[in-house]
């Protein structure tokens, strides 16, 4: 095996050069704690503020909105738990193919006594505005949407959705963890309150991440200790990643707009290829909205792990929709959610392409799927599900 | 490698994948909660499984199990099929991860099925 082709971008990406570049000095040579007030804290704290300003100016806000976070896991939680929790009891909106640090945070909040709405989606994965409007109540106290799904790569109507909350006077929070970088973000025109990004997605550090949290919003932190990101994170700050997360923002800033051209013209060139040559397979989430470098293929009667292995045997990485674990498998949430049949369901399979990716990478994964599906599909039962 | 080169193999150039014509014995096993199944297609000689085909849905482990069995028990008496353990198919890929155990246990229960159906068949 000499070729090696990874197309799973949406769960994480490489370090740029260039970011690696700017972190290394972090490790050894500016190792200061950014809280303390001598020469060595300050200049890891300048390291630090540069990156607050530069991921500040992506999402055009002041900087004193930006709160770093060891994760996207984490800003969700924060988001979540921080808006219900300032408001002490109520009721949370949210939809049915968030992610599970979304969904999990809101099941955690609704178990401590709060109301959840999970708004359903239509066929391509996309929630309706008007379902969140109707979900609103009196004590509704914030609205959690993601902007676009990692799965599926449905981009939801973040507009309209943010114009409602606002209409109403709550909080929105928006897990933009699949589109920071990857798509222009004006939390202002938007009408967000809150939105959860990270930096392994663009091509950062993994370990490291934001929220941006709009000023005057009415949030609690989750997270106790010392007086870090003013007062809303406790923690010593992981400088070297925060540095890289600011670099990688401004380096997408810069690629973003042409670089989501090539890669929406190879992801085409994917379905194209793959839809040419293989019998009953179909691209879930929606043909228009969607993230410019995922393409989900759904294969009837295959199990989309058996895919995933073939082609890792092939040096290809892609991501399975439906996962095997001891035993127990069940089709994504995300999936079911947008009625996809389980016949299709379980052969989801996820490429998700990003700036290493060739013409010929992709040739090479279409020419590698169509003999990899048709074995499969010989040796398996038709209509098992 | 998270799997066995022989696995690998297994999974890749599956050996008696597909139907088979006018069996003399067929048996099915579907893993509960986990939606994997493997149906065995017996031909039957003298007492002995001469030919062994399989379909299977699912996982590449479990793609390799049934492909492992159905070159691993051809041959043999019906009735030591009847006794076969998923152990055996396992020690033959050289080994399952923990959270593919299953595999084996799949294709042990479909090719007993196969053979418990072939005994009832002849009373």
């Amino acid at each position: 095996m000499s070729r090696r082709v990874y197309l799973d971008h949406n769960a994480s990406t490489p370090v740029h050069p260039e970011v690696l570049a700017e972190m290394l000095p972090y490790f050894a040579e500016v190792y200061g704690n950014p809280s303390s007030i001598h020469a060595f804290g300050r200049e890891a704290r300048e390291g630090m503020d540069l990156a607050r300003e530069r991921v500040a100016s992506f999402l055009k806000v002041s900087s004193q909105e930006i709160v770093f976070t060891s994760g996207g896991t984490e800003s969700d939680n924060f988001a979540v738990k921080g808006l219900a929790w300032a408001r002490g009891k109520g009721h949370l909106i949210t939809s049915q193919v968030e992610h599970h640090a979304v969904i999990r945070a809101c099941r955690a909040i609704e178990a401590q006594g709060f109301d959840l709405t999970c708004v359903r989606v239509d066929e391509f994965g996309m929630v309706d505005p008007d379902d969140v409007r109707r979900a609103i109540r009196p004590d509704t106290v914030a609205i959690s949407i993601m902007h676009a799904n990692s799965e599926v790569g449905t981009i939801q109507p973040i507009e309209a959705i943010g114009r409602i909350a606002r209409e109403h006077g709550i909080p929105f929070h928006v897990d933009a963890v699949q589109t920071f970088g990857k798509l222009p973000l004006d939390v202002n025109a938007l009408g967000i309150d809150a939105l959860s990004f990270s930096a392994h997605k663009i091509y950062g550090p993994k370990g490291v991440a934001g929220l941006f949290i709009r000023k005057g919003s009415k949030m609690v932190a989750v997270q106790h200790g010392g007086e870090h990101e003013r007062r809303r994170r406790a923690g010593t700050e992981n400088v070297a990643g925060i540095v890289g997360l600011g670099k990688a923002v401004e380096i997408r800033a810069r690629d973003m707009h042409t670089e989501a051209e090539r890669v929406t013209a190879l992801r085409d060139r994917l379905w194209d290829g793959v839809r040419s040559r293989v019998p009953e397979v179909r691209l879930s989430g929606h043909c228009a909205h969607r993230l410019p470098g995922t393409a989900s293929f759904l294969f009837r009667h295959v199990e989309s792990e058996s895919i995933v292995l073939g082609l890792d045997l092939k040096g290809i990485g892609v991501s399975a929709g439906s996962a095997c674990t001891s035993g127990n498998v069940e089709p994504s949430h995300v999936l079911v959610a947008m009625g996809v049949p389980l016949e299709w369901a379980m052969g989801a399979v996820r490429c998700s392409l990003g700036r290493s990716t060739s013409a010929e990478d992709i040739d090479y994964v279409i020419e590698c799927v169509e003999p990899l599906v048709r074995k499969l599909r010989q040796a398996m039962p038709v209509g098992v599900v | 490698m998270r799997y066995s080169p022989t696995l690998v193999d297994h999974f890749l150039n599956p050996r008696n994948a597909g139907l088979m014509r006018e069996p003399d014995s067929v048996g099915e096993n579907e893993y509960e909660g986990c939606g994997d199944l493997t149906r065995f297609f017996l031909r039957v000689r003298d007492g002995r499984a001469v030919e062994i085909r399989f379909q299977t849905y699912g996982c590449g482990p479990t793609i390799a199990a049934a492909s492992m069995a159905s070159e691993l028990y051809r041959g043999r008496l019906v009735g030591d099929l009847c006794r076969l353990e998923a152990g055996e198919i396992e020690r033959a890929l050289e080994g399952l991860p923990d959270d593919r155990k299953h595999a084996a246990d799949i294709a042990a229960g479909a090719l007993r099925a196969a053979a418990f159906q072939y005994q009832a068949r002849r009373g």
